[in-house]
């Protein structure tokens, strides 16, 4: 890759940015006001639901929050080099599952509504998840993408930023709508106050339908509006409506009832539907993520290349991506156990600080070559001084593969006890 | 305020007025179209999964409230909704999931005993009455051949009063598919 080209996908935070900049501008007054309101209404909603069912609306908000921390970890694990601050994540979970809620409570209603009077009841019954759900979600949720940018403009660095923003977004609308179906479900069932229906709906939504929903969306439109961010202009417009149109597709077909009927087969063929339905947007949207996230990468690894004290060829290609930074400790902890595969855990990270630092000519660079420094002392105390792993770019296929299988099999047995629990 | 914030200051009302717009504006076009539609009434009306009703005189469709099983005739204030659906139980299953589903409303309460009611088809099914805030109903349930219809009635004393009668026809002429 092209330094020129490097330096237009990557544009590191300069170093006097101070959070307290953000205050300053109209956006972060309207995000603070806006999130207030959308609170208290979903609030309302919530409020509503535990009043009828308090242990069933306590059950799902217990289940779906703990559901979201590995995706926390998943997102926070592609945005490894320059973290994006925890405030504006927060405002960003916030924006999907207070602002966008709220308001797409009240206009997929009045949608559907429009959609019903407009064509017919049973096209707005049949159709009008499909349509109403991306044309009013998406643009909601990505809305909370460009209120980040305009928060705090400098810390959208790279595509990669925008997809975690977008994540972030699009995972606190999938939590909070996901809380307020499984309290919709106990209604519905009509059997009182009992947690059933909220773990059928956790099984359905969280697992068969999880994997691909709004996190992922918005994760897609998110990258688009950091695109647009760092390239100001008509292609970087043209990439943002590409990006929206995305997600809005992906979405569209996951809520079309295509294939609804499992072709026929009952549960196999309801579960290869909605692979069908789905796994295009995880595969296109891993894939952007991957080549989005080795551009940051090497854009950042590119400061520590030529000071083999600091980095070796090797550790720089194994620091590239989650999935060979992982093997490297995996590899060390085969070697020397717990104590040496956190030491390279380590030197992972303070090597990642030093990139960034350097990246940014911040005068803390000196000290977090001190710290990668000894770090290197210790792994050659232990006889490990090159902190990679054989071979872990097939480990990693394998690993993917590997994943694959079990999810299906995962997708096999939810099925298996959704239709236990009368779900199906 | 300089360059940067006020374009700052616009943008941020660009977001403020999407958000508007589908917040408040899409309801409100919403609301400014009806969404009861005139039913011919002279005419079975299909329900779902081949159940039929002939719906009262003077009913319109709540276009908004009907599809996938689910009707909902308005008669003046009244509410006249139907529900259709396969179910496995009992027929006293689905006449307690039906009270369930009434009294988890705040403030709505089953009022006296339950009566079993037939319709013109012979299909036999439980009714009974409840109350709530401002307004009294009427609800029934009836199963054959695994598929049950919840029948709900709700409107102001009056109203009711007068739409009852041929309420209570309407009710009579659902038809299930096959014999009973």
């Amino acid at each position: 890759m092209s330094a020129h080209r490097s330096a237009v996908t990557v544009r590191p935070t300069p170093a006097w940015v101070r959070a307290h900049h953000s205050v300053v501008v109209p956006a972060f007054w309207l995000l603070v006001a806006v999130l207030a309101v959308a609170g208290w209404e979903v609030a309302g909603m919530l409020r509503t639901g535990a009043d009828a069912y308090p242990v069933a609306t306590a059950s799902a908000i217990v289940l779906f929050t703990a559901y979201a921390v590995p995706f926390t970890l998943v997102a926070r694990s592609l945005d490894y080099f320059e973290r994006e601050p925890a405030h504006l994540l927060a405002a960003a979970f916030g924006w999907g599952g207070l602002v966008a809620t709220a308001t797409s409570v009240r206009a997929d209603a009045a949608a559907h509504d429009l959609l019903a009077k407009l064509v017919s009841p049973d096209f707005a019954a049949t159709w009008g998840p499909a349509v109403t759900g991306p044309t009013i979600e998406e643009p909601v949720k990505v809305l909370g993408v460009v209120v980040i940018a305009l928060v705090a403009r400098t810390q959208i660095n790279s595509v990669v930023d925008g997809f975690v923003y977008g994540a972030f977004v699009g995972l606190g609308f999938q939590v909070v709508e996901d809380v307020m179906y499984a309290v919709n479900a106990v209604a519905l069932a009509g059997r009182g106050d009992r947690i059933g229906p909220v773990v059928a709906v956790f099984l359905l939504r969280g697992f068969l339908g999880g994997l691909w929903s709004h996190t992922l969306f918005s994760a897609l439109a998110g990258s688009g509006v950091a695109y647009w961010v760092l390239h100001p202009g008509r292609r970087g417009l043209g990439l943002f409506a590409v990006s929206l149109a995305g997600a809005w597709g992906f979405h569209a077909l996951w809520n079309s009832p295509l294939l609804a009927d499992g072709f026929g087969y009952g549960t196999p063929g309801v579960l290869a539907a909605l692979l069908l339905k789905g796994a295009p947007a995880l595969a296109v949207i891993a894939l952007l993520i991957r080549s989005a996230g080795r551009r940051e990468a090497w854009y950042y690894l590119r400061q520590l290349v030529g000071d083999p004290k600091v980095a070796t060829v090797r550790e720089l290609s194994a620091l590239a991506t989650g999935g060979t930074r992982l093997a490297a400790r995996r590899f060390a902890y085969a070697r020397g156990g717990r104590k040496l595969a956190y030491c390279v855990k380590q030197l992972q990270r303070a090597q990642a600080r030093l990139a960034l630092e350097l990246s940014r000519g911040l005068p803390d660079a000196a000290e977090h070559r001190a710290e990668v420094l000894a770090i290197r002392q210790w792994l050659r105390a232990y006889g490990h001084p090159d902190a990679y792993a054989p071979g872990s770019a097939t480990t990693t296929g394998w690993v993917w593969a590997g994943g694959a299988v079990a999810a299906g099999i995962l997708a096999v047995l939810v099925a298996a006890a959704i239709r236990g629990l009368g779900g199906g | 305020m300089g360059r940067r914030e006020l374009r700052n200051l616009a943008e941020s009302a660009a977001v403020l007025a999407v958000l508007a717009v589908l917040a408040f504006g899409l309801p409100a076009v919403n609301a400014a179209i009806p969404a009861a539609q005139a039913v011919a009434t002279d005419r079975p009306y299909q329900l779902g999964d081949g159940v039929t009703v002939r719906p009262p005189d003077g009913a319109q469709l709540d276009v908004t409230r009907s599809g996938r099983g689910s009707t909902l005739f308005l008669l003046g204030g009244v509410r006249y909704l139907l529900v259709v659906a396969p179910f496995t139980g009992r027929l006293e299953d689905v006449a307690a999931q039906l009270r369930q589903k009434i009294t988890a409303n705040r403030g709505y309460q089953v009022t006296g005993s339950e009566n079993p009611t037939r319709t013109d088809q012979g299909v036999t099914g439980r009714q009974g009455g409840y109350t709530s805030p401002g307004r009294n109903g009427r609800y029934a349930v009836f199963l054959h051949a695994g598929v049950a219809v919840e029948v709900t009635i709700a409107g102001a004393d009056l109203d009711l009063r007068s739409a009852l009668p041929g309420l209570t026809v309407s009710v009579a002429s659902i038809e299930f598919p096959g014999p009973p």
